[in-house]
């Protein structure tokens, strides 16, 4: 699996690419515009990290032409701007996900591997989080590679936790994940799959925890 | 002595009060004089009528005096006259002479003297000659003043009374409207210094409107606009400026951040972790300043309080959970619409929730509470904000404990700032069980407004 990084300060993208490779990710570094277009048309990525600050143009329209092109390689934007007219501009152009310098290695790893994990990307098939793993396919879960049996609703709770680990999942997100459209849901359902899932997943001896972030939704991350 | 002199002298602020001043003593003067003169104009005249009354009568008396054949002249006065220079009457005279001042004819009959009619300050009269038959005669009529008419004694003795008075009221009704007029005539001027009050360093962008500026006054118009725009300039550069460097200073900031990423010394590492994600802070939060110096709030834009609030709890709950601190989120479940704009008040509440979290004893919890009434309160379980500090606390690098390290004392200014452009207001309290409570309290938007965008688009 193969990262492009397009990003014009060669010192910041050798040391992305350093940081990418301990966590195993193979990269190749580009530092213009044109040189991304290039790449992107004779090399299949897994994933793209756009910085928006390039010489010879902006990050953005790079992005804008992919998108335009159906290009459905997903990106990560880097950028030295933090501003929301930025963050919407940039969100709006087809980026996956944002991140401002200066970023911790760990949570551009985690950020991409969260883009990694949607649905048709390559990470979408097997979720981790500490010792305990989920495959999206067959749904089934492993705690230290052993199988476990957690109920069909709890394991729903479960994938959207997992595929956001260390962000919080607003409860309605949990609550359209479930449910779907199905009408009528009990007001405190999903606190109620949300205990069971602790429970569970406490009794296989997972060493995950499952924050509860009152009045916004739930956050799973590693035990410490 | 010069202080004693200047107070001697009513000075005015205000031009409307010294134009009045200035107004009153001359409507005085002109109150005094103007009668008078009026008087004397009116004597004059009175004077110059009579004289051209007596003019023509002597003209009438004139056309009487017809040459005989035998060269002598004789003088009928008519009938309708007669009367009128009778001695008894005693008020008009005449007489008639030669060129040599010999009397011909009078109305005084035992008049063969050559006293002629005494000229005094009771007789006023005028005279003609004429040339009839090669003879030179002056007919010289007069009128004794002791006797005038007594109408125009009346009108010349009773000006005052009965005409004089109209000039005062006049005068004042002269004044007020002038006062009026000059009052329009500074109306652009109170525009355009109530424009000028608005100007500040977050509002450069005013100028002071040049319509209806009287032509006078345009110069000094123009030149303050053209120093605003000089104004403007530098605080453009400096803005920009702020912004340049933070932005600068996040990609070497990057750079060292990953590299010490790749250190061994795991102690080492985490202490410069933490030093760098300081610094990264503070360089966030010049440019949110250097933005929100720049901004310009829409009025019509409205966001959801509720909404943002989520948002910020969900995006800073990693960093309390990270420090063994709980952050909840209270209050109404409906969407709060106000008026702002939803990153702006995203970055006062943020401010705001990871100061109390910095703040708030371990294992507590930092609760985010929205208000229908537009109101967003963080309560922390810290030590609280001592009485003196309340209003410090909200400048910038203002710090209470100069010893840490952490933040640069930003944080709470950009909320002050937030709630500045948003005309809300912050305030701070200690609770009783201890711990800090800040207040935004925001204006809450109208019901009939079309729902928030929020994140535009959709």
């Amino acid at each position: 699996m193969r990262l492009l990084i397009v990003e014009d300060n060669a010192e910041l993208a050798r040391l992305v690419a350093a940081g990418l490779s301990a966590a195993g990710y193979e990269s190749d570094i580009v530092g213009s515009a044109a040189e991304a277009r290039e790449a992107v048309s004779s090399v299949s990525y897994a994933a793209m990290i756009l910085d928006l600050g390039l010489p010879d143009g902006d990050g953005l329209s790079v992005l804008r032409e992919l998108r335009r092109q159906m290009e459905p390689l997903p990106v990560l934007v880097l950028t030295a701007r933090g501003g929301l007219q930025d963050r919407v501009s940039g969100l709006r152009s087809g980026a996956d996900d944002y991140l401002a310098k200066p970023f911790a290695m760990e949570e551009l790893v985690a950020r991409l591997e969260a883009i990694l994990r949607r649905p048709g990307q390559l990470l979408g098939r097997s979720l981790r989080l500490a010792n305990l793993v989920y495959d999206t396919e067959s749904r089934q879960i492993f705690v230290d590679d052993q199988p476990r049996i957690i109920s069909a609703r709890e394991t729903s709770v479960l994938e959207i936790l997992l595929r956001r680990q260390g962000r919080v999942v607003p409860k309605k997100n949990v609550e359209d994940h479930i449910f779907g459209l199905e009408g009528e849901v009990a007001s405190n359902a999903v606190e109620v799959y949300v205990s069971r899932l602790r429970k569970q997943l406490a009794e296989h001896g997972a060493k995950v925890v499952i924050h509860t972030i009152r009045g916004v939704g739930y956050l799973m991350a590693e035990e410490k | 002595m010069s202080a004693a002199r200047s107070s001697a002298r009513p000075t005015f602020k205000s031009l409307i009060w010294r134009i009045v001043f200035l107004h009153i003593v001359a409507v005085a003067v002109v109150a005094i004089f103007l009668p008078l003169v009026l008087f004397w104009l009116l004597n004059s005249e009175v004077d110059q009528l009579h004289r051209d009354a007596m003019r023509a009568q002597a003209e009438v008396l004139a056309e009487r005096i017809v040459p005989q054949p035998d060269g002598t002249l004789t003088f009928n006065l008519p009938d309708s006259l007669k009367g009128l220079y009778s001695e008894a009457y005693g008020r008009y005279l005449y007489d008639i002479r030669d060129a040599d001042g010999r009397v011909l004819f009078s109305s005084r009959r035992r008049s063969g003297d050559a006293a002629p009619p005494r000229l005094s300050e009771t007789i006023s009269g005028a005279g003609v000659s004429r040339v009839i038959e090669g003879r030179t005669v002056r007919i010289r009529v007069a009128e004794d003043l002791a006797h005038r008419d007594v109408i125009i004694d009346d009108i010349i003795s009773n000006f005052f009374r009965r005409v004089g008075w109209i000039t005062i009221p006049i005068l004042l009704v002269l004044l007020a409207t002038d006062i009026i007029i000059f009052r329009r005539a500074v109306a652009p001027l109170w525009k355009a210094s109530e424009e000028a009050s608005n100007i500040g360093p977050a509002r450069t962008h005013i100028r002071l409107p040049t319509e209806q500026i009287p032509r006078e006054i345009m110069p000094l118009v123009t030149a303050v606009n053209q120093a605003l725009d000089r104004l403007e300039d530098g605080f453009r550069v400096q803005r920009q400026f702020t912004a340049d460097a933070a932005h600068q200073l996040r990609t070497p900031l990057a750079i060292l951040r990953t590299r010490i990423e790749t250190l061994h010394d795991g102690a080492a590492r985490e202490a410069l972790h933490a030093d760098i994600e300081g610094m990264s802070r503070i360089v966030t939060q010049l440019l949110e300043i250097a933005e929100l110096d720049t901004l310009v709030l829409d009025p019509g834009e409205i966001a959801d309080l509720r909404a943002v609030c989520t948002e910020v709890v969900g995006s800073i709950a990693p960093y309390a959970l990270a420090q063994h601190k709980d952050i909840a989120l209270r209050g109404t479940d409906a969407p709060v619409l106000i008026h702002g704009n939803a990153e702006m008040l995203q970055r006062a509440i943020f401010n705001l929730a990871e100061n109390a979290i910095k703040f708030t004893a371990k294992d507590t919890s930092v609760d985010v509470e929205v208000g229908e009434d537009g109101s967003v309160r963080v309560r922390d379980c810290g030590p609280g904000i001592a009485e003196g500090e309340r209003d410090l606390i909200f400048q910038r690098f203002w710090r209470r404990d100069r010893q840490r390290s952490d933040g640069a004392g930003l944080g709470l200014s950009i909320v002050r700032g937030v709630a500045d452009d948003h005309a809300a207001t912050v305030a701070v309290e200690n609770l009783e069980g201890g711990g800090a409570e800040f207040t935004l309290r925001f204006r809450l938007a109208e019901e009939t407004h079309s729902s928030p965008s929020p994140g535009g688009g959709g």
